[in-house]
C-alpha cells in the first residue's frame, strides 16, 4: 500500500500513525496490514476506574437515609467524569484501534447518558464487547443494560401502561431509521417490552406481573412476543441492515452515501449481522482507499484531540480541563446532547469551533516559545492569551517531546507533513508552507496541526 | 450623532480595517444600516407540556385524564374564567395583562411526527412532516434577503438547523469576548492571508476554509460592538438567563443581527413531570421578565418581537410515571408591544376530539406564524422563504 493508503487507514480506524511506523507497514499487503488490525483487537480490555468505594457504600446504603444517598449520587457523577477521562486516555494509548473506534462509533449509536457510574460503566464495556461482534446479540444487550432501561424509560414501561419512548428509539434510531414502520408497530412492540427492569447493582430482571403476555402483532406476524421476539423480527427486515451499513459508511468511509457501495455491504451484512465481517469487506475492498474517500471526513472533537495526543502524547494536569475543553469543542463523551447523539461532519464546525481547533495545538503544546511565522518572528501570543488575559482558563498541559522526537528519528519535514496530514493542501496554504524557515521538527508539527487540513481525515 | 449611530459608525471603519483584501466579496455589514426589526425565537426543548402551561381549569376531561398531574385551579395564576396560566409564569400573565403577551393555541402541523429530532427538524425547517430539508427557515430568510451569516446569531456553541441556509449559515456564539480572542493569534491571521480563494468551492476543506474567513471577519465586530454597552438589568444566574442576557447586549448595543434563537432543555417529561416542568418554566419564566425588562429600558423592546415554541406537545393522557409522553400540537408565544393581536388568538384546544393516539388535532399551521413574521415584521416575501404559500394570521 502506499504511504497514503496506510495514513487513511490508519486514521479511519484509529487516530493516525507516525512515520516510521507507517513506512515498516509498507513492506507488507493489504490483507496482512487489514488482518493485524482485528488481531491486535481479538480481545476484549474493559475500560474500568476504581469504584470499590462507592460500591462498598452502596452495599451498607439505608435507602431512607436521603442525605447519604444525596452525597452518593454526587460521588457517583463525579466517578463518571472521571471514566471520561480514562475513556480519552485509553483512546490516546490503546494498541486496541479498531475495537475502540468501533466502541466511539457504537457509543453515538446506541447513545445512552447515566450519571450512575456502576451503570454507565458497564454499559460503555458492553459496547467494548460487541463492538465486532453480532449485531443481534449486541441489541439484545443494549436493551438490557440498566442505563438504558433508565435513559428510555424502559422501567417505566408497564402491562397497565406501556410507555413507548425505548421501542420508538429502538426503531427510529437503533435498526431501521425514521419512518420505516408504522405507530402502531411502535404501540405494539411497546407492549413486548413491559416489565424488562434492573436491580440495583445494574442486572437486567423482567418484572412478570408488569409484563404484557397476550398478543401482539408486529410487521404483520403475530404471537406472544417479549422484546427479543420483536428484536428478532426487527433485523429480518433488510431496512436494518442498510440503515447500518450506511451509518458505517457515513463514519468510516464518506460523508456522502454511494448507494452501490452501501448495497454490496447492505448483502454482507444482513446474511449474518456479523460487525466483524462488515468491516473487513470494507477495510478490504479497493473503493475504501478511493481519492475521493482520503482526507474528506471531518475530524469528531474526540479524533482530533486523541490525534494530536498520538503526534505528541499529552498529560492533562487538571483533568476538568479536558473536559471544558470537550464540551467547548462540541462533544462531551458520555453527555450526548441527546438521544440521536452527535450529528456530526459539517455539524462540528461553525465559526466558534473552529477558531478553537486552529488555535488549540498552540496552546496545548506551546509549553516554551515557539517560532511559527515567516522569517523567525516571536511567537508569543497564545502565552499571553494563558497568563494574563485568561486566568481562570489556563490550561495545564504536559506536552511529552521527548516521545515525539523518539519517534520522529531521521523523518524530513515533508515526510510528517504527509503523516500529519491525509488531504490535499490548499495551494495559498501549500505556498505558505513552503516560505516557513523552520527546520524544527516540533514546530512545524504545530503548525501543521493548526491548518483547517488537520481538521480532515 | 447619537450613541447608537456613532457606535455603528465607529465598528464598521474598524471592522473595515481588519479585513484582508480578498474578503471583501464576503462583504460583512448590510449597505443600510441596522435600525430594524428584531426577531428572537426561543425552544422550550423536549416537548413542553402545553396543556399543564396554561391550563383548561374547568375542563371535566383534562381531570380525567390526568388523575395525579392536573393543575389544580388554586395553584394557577387566573386569566379567565376557564383558563389560568401555571404558577410559574408570573412575567408571562403581567406580560398578558399589558397586552404584550399574544398566545396562539393549538399550532401543530399535518400528520405530526412524535419524534423530538424529527419534529424539532420540521420546525426549524417549516417543512411538511414527509419532506426533508436541509436548510431552516431562518437560513433560508438569510439567503433569501441576501443577509450575512452575522445577521443571526445562535447563542450556543453549536449551530441549528433552523439557522443554515442554502447559501449563508448564522453563527453560533455565546461569549463574544472569547471568540474573538480566538481569532487574534498572529499564526492564524497568516493563514487566513495565504490561502488560495479559488479552492474554496472543494468540498469539506472548501467549507472549513468559508467557516475560518467567516469567523475572523465577524468577531471582530461582535465583540468590539457589543463591549459598548453594559446592562443595569440584573437576571437570574441560569444558564439560559446568560443567554438572553447576552442577546440583550447584542440589540441594545446595535449590533446589526435581525434574528437571535437560543433554547432551554429539558422539558422532556416523561416522568415525574410536576416538579421538573415547575422548576424548568420558572427559569423560562423569570429569564424572560428580566429580557424584556432590559430591552425596554434601552427603548428596543418595540422593535423586539420573541417568539417562543416547543417541537410538540404532549398527550393528553398521563402515563404510569407521572409524566406524559410524546404529543402534538402546542401553544405558541409572541411576545412584543407591537402585537395586533393581543391575549388569545385562538380557543384552546378541543380535548374530546383527539386522534386516534390520544394526541390533539392542531389548529393552526406553525407555517402561518412564521408567514404572519416573515411578512409582517421582517418585510420579506413570505413565499420565498417558506417555498409555499402561507396566508399568516394578523398577529403582528
Amino acid at each position: 500500500m502506499t504511504l497514503q493508503e496506510i495514513v487513511h487507514i490508519y486514521y479511519r480506524v484509529g487516530f493516525g500513525i507516525s512515520y516510521a511506523e507507517a513506512t515498516i507497514l509498507q513492506k507488507e499487503s493489504k490483507e496482512t496490514i487489514v488482518n493485524e488490525l482485528f488481531n491486535a483487537s481479538r480481545e476484549v480490555k474493559p475500560l474500568a476506574i476504581d469504584i470499590s468505594e462507592l460500591t462498598a457504600k452502596v452495599k451498607n446504603l439505608n435507602m431512607k437515609d436521603r442525605k447519604k444517598l444525596r452525597s452518593l449520587i454526587k460521588d457517583s457523577t463525579k466517578k463518571v467524569h472521571e471514566l471520561n477521562i480514562a475513556w480519552i486516555y485509553k483512546l490516546g494509548n490503546t494498541e486496541q484501534l479498531l475495537r475502540e473506534k468501533m466502541t466511539l462509533f457504537w457509543a453515538n449509536h446506541f447513545v445512552c447518558q447515566d450519571n450512575n457510574i456502576l451503570h454507565i460503566q458497564h454499559y460503555n464495556n458492553t459496547l467494548r464487547k460487541h463492538a465486532l461482534g453480532n449485531f443481534k446479540d449486541f441489541v439484545i444487550a443494549i436493551s438490557k443494560e440498566a442505563s438504558m432501561i433508565k435513559y428510555l424509560n424502559t422501567k417505566q414501561n408497564k402491562k397497565a401502561k406501556p410507555n413507548e419512548n425505548f421501542a420508538r428509539e429502538l426503531m427510529e434510531l437503533f435498526t431501521l431509521g425514521r419512518d420505516n414502520y408504522s405507530e402502531k408497530d411502535i404501540k405494539e412492540s411497546a407492549r413486548a417490552f413491559t416489565g424488562w427492569n434492573h436491580d440495583f447493582m445494574g442486572n437486567f430482571r423482567l418484572r412478570r406481573f408488569q409484563h404484557d403476555t397476550e398478543e401482539k402483532t408486529f410487521f404483520g406476524e403475530t404471537g406472544n412476543f417479549d422484546g427479543e421476539d420483536i428484536i428478532d423480527i426487527i433485523l429480518k427486515q433488510k431496512q436494518c441492515a442498510k440503515y447500518i451499513c450506511e451509518k458505517i459508511y457515513r463514519y468510516f468511509v464518506n460523508d456522502t452515501i454511494d448507494d452501490s457501495r452501501v448495497s454490496e455491504m447492505t448483502t454482507i451484512f444482513f446474511k449474518d449481522y456479523d460487525i466483524e465481517n462488515l468491516m473487513r469487506f470494507v477495510l478490504l475492498s479497493d473503493w475504501f482507499y478511493d481519492e475521493k474517500n482520503i482526507g474528506t471526513k471531518i475530524k469528531s472533537p474526540i479524533e482530533f484531540l486523541v490525534g494530536v495526543h498520538r503526534i505528541v502524547p499529552m498529560q492533562f494536569e487538571k483533568p476538568r480541563e479536558l473536559i471544558y475543553l470537550q464540551k467547548l469543542l462540541g462533544q462531551h463523551l458520555l453527555f450526548p446532547p441527546n438521544v440521536a447523539g452527535w450529528k456530526g461532519g459539517r455539524n462540528w464546525i461553525n465559526p466558534n469551533t473552529m477558531m478553537l481547533r486552529l488555535n488549540l495545538p498552540s496552546v496545548l503544546l506551546a509549553n516554551g516559545p515557539i517560532s511559527l511565522d515567516e522569517k523567525g518572528e516571536f511567537e508569543d501570543d497564545f502565552q499571553r492569551f494563558n497568563n494574563k488575559r485568561n486566568k481562570q482558563r489556563k490550561l495545564k498541559v504536559l506536552p511529552d517531546w521527548e516521545t515525539f522526537h523518539s519517534q520522529q528519528k531521521d523523518v524530513t519535514l515533508k515526510q510528517l507533513q504527509q503523516t500529519i496530514i491525509v488531504s490535499p493542501l490548499n495551494s495559498g496554504t501549500a505556498a505558505y508552507l513552503e516560505k516557513l524557515e523552520t527546520q524544527d521538527l516540533k514546530k512545524y508539527s504545530i503548525q501543521l496541526m493548526s491548518l483547517p487540513e488537520y481538521q480532515l481525515c | 450623532m447619537n450613541r447608537r449611530n456613532f457606535i455603528k459608525s465607529a465598528s464598521l471603519a474598524s471592522t473595515a480595517l481588519f479585513l484582508p483584501k480578498f474578503v471583501s466579496g464576503f462583504s460583512l455589514l448590510d449597505e443600510a444600516i441596522a435600525t430594524g426589526k428584531k426577531l428572537v425565537i426561543i425552544q422550550l426543548s423536549g416537548g413542553n407540556d402545553g396543556l399543564n402551561t396554561i391550563v383548561p381549569f374547568r375542563n371535566d376531561i383534562y381531570y380525567k385524564k390526568r388523575p395525579s398531574l392536573a393543575q389544580q385551579k388554586s395553584n394557577l395564576i387566573g386569566i379567565t374564567d376557564e383558563i389560568g396560566f401555571h404558577e410559574s409564569l408570573i412575567a408571562h400573565s403581567n406580560l398578558y395583562n399589558n397586552g404584550e403577551l399574544c398566545v396562539v393555541n393549538n399550532v401543530g402541523y399535518p400528520n405530526p411526527n412524535r419524534s423530538h429530532f424529527r419534529s424539532t427538524d420540521i420546525w426549524h425547517t417549516a417543512s411538511d412532516s414527509n419532506e426533508y430539508l436541509q436548510s431552516g427557515w431562518i437560513g433560508r430568510y438569510l439567503d433569501a434577503s441576501k443577509s450575512k451569516s452575522l445577521d443571526a446569531i445562535e447563542v450556543d456553541d453549536t449551530l441549528s438547523l433552523m439557522l443554515k441556509g442554502e447559501q449563508t449559515d448564522g453563527i453560533a456564539n455565546k461569549n463574544p469576548a472569547l471568540f474573538y480572542k480566538t481569532t487574534q493569534a498572529p499564526y492564524f491571521k497568516k493563514v487566513v492571508e495565504h490561502h488560495n480563494e479559488a479552492h474554496l468551492s472543494e468540498h469539506n476543506l472548501g467549507y472549513l476554509y468559508k467557516t475560518m474567513v467567516t469567523a475572523s471577519s465577524s468577531a471582530k465586530y461582535m465583540y468590539e460592538t457589543s463591549k459598548t454597552f453594559t446592562t443595569k438589568t440584573t437576571y437570574p444566574n441560569t444558564g439560559f438567563s446568560k443567554q438572553l442576557k447576552q442577546v440583550a447586549d447584542f440589540i441594545n448595543s446595535g449590533l446589526q443581527t435581525k434574528v437571535y434563537y437560543a433554547s432551554l432543555g429539558g422539558f422532556d417529561t416523561h416522568a415525574n413531570q410536576v416538579n421538573k416542568q415547575k422548576r424548568l418554566l420558572k427559569v423560562y419564566d423569570e429569564a424572560m421578565e428580566a429580557f424584556v425588562k432590559d430591552l425596554k429600558e434601552q427603548d428596543s423592546f418595540k422593535d423586539t418581537l420573541i417568539l417562543t415554541f416547543s417541537e410538540f406537545g404532549r398527550r393528553v393522557q398521563q402515563n404510569a410515571a407521572n409524566g406524559t409522553d410524546h404529543g402534538t400540537a402546542n401553544q405558541v408565544f409572541l411576545i412584543g408591544n407591537q402585537l395586533k393581536k393581543q391575549g388569545f388568538y385562538n380557543p384552546m384546544a378541543d380535548l374530546s376530539n383527539l386522534d386516534t393516539n390520544g394526541d390533539l388535532k392542531y389548529d393552526i399551521d406553525f407555517r402561518e406564524i412564521y408567514a404572519s413574521v416573515l411578512n409582517n415584521w421582517l418585510d420579506i416575501d413570505a413565499k420565498k422563504v417558506l417555498g409555499k404559500p402561507f396566508s399568516g394570521l394578523n398577529i403582528v
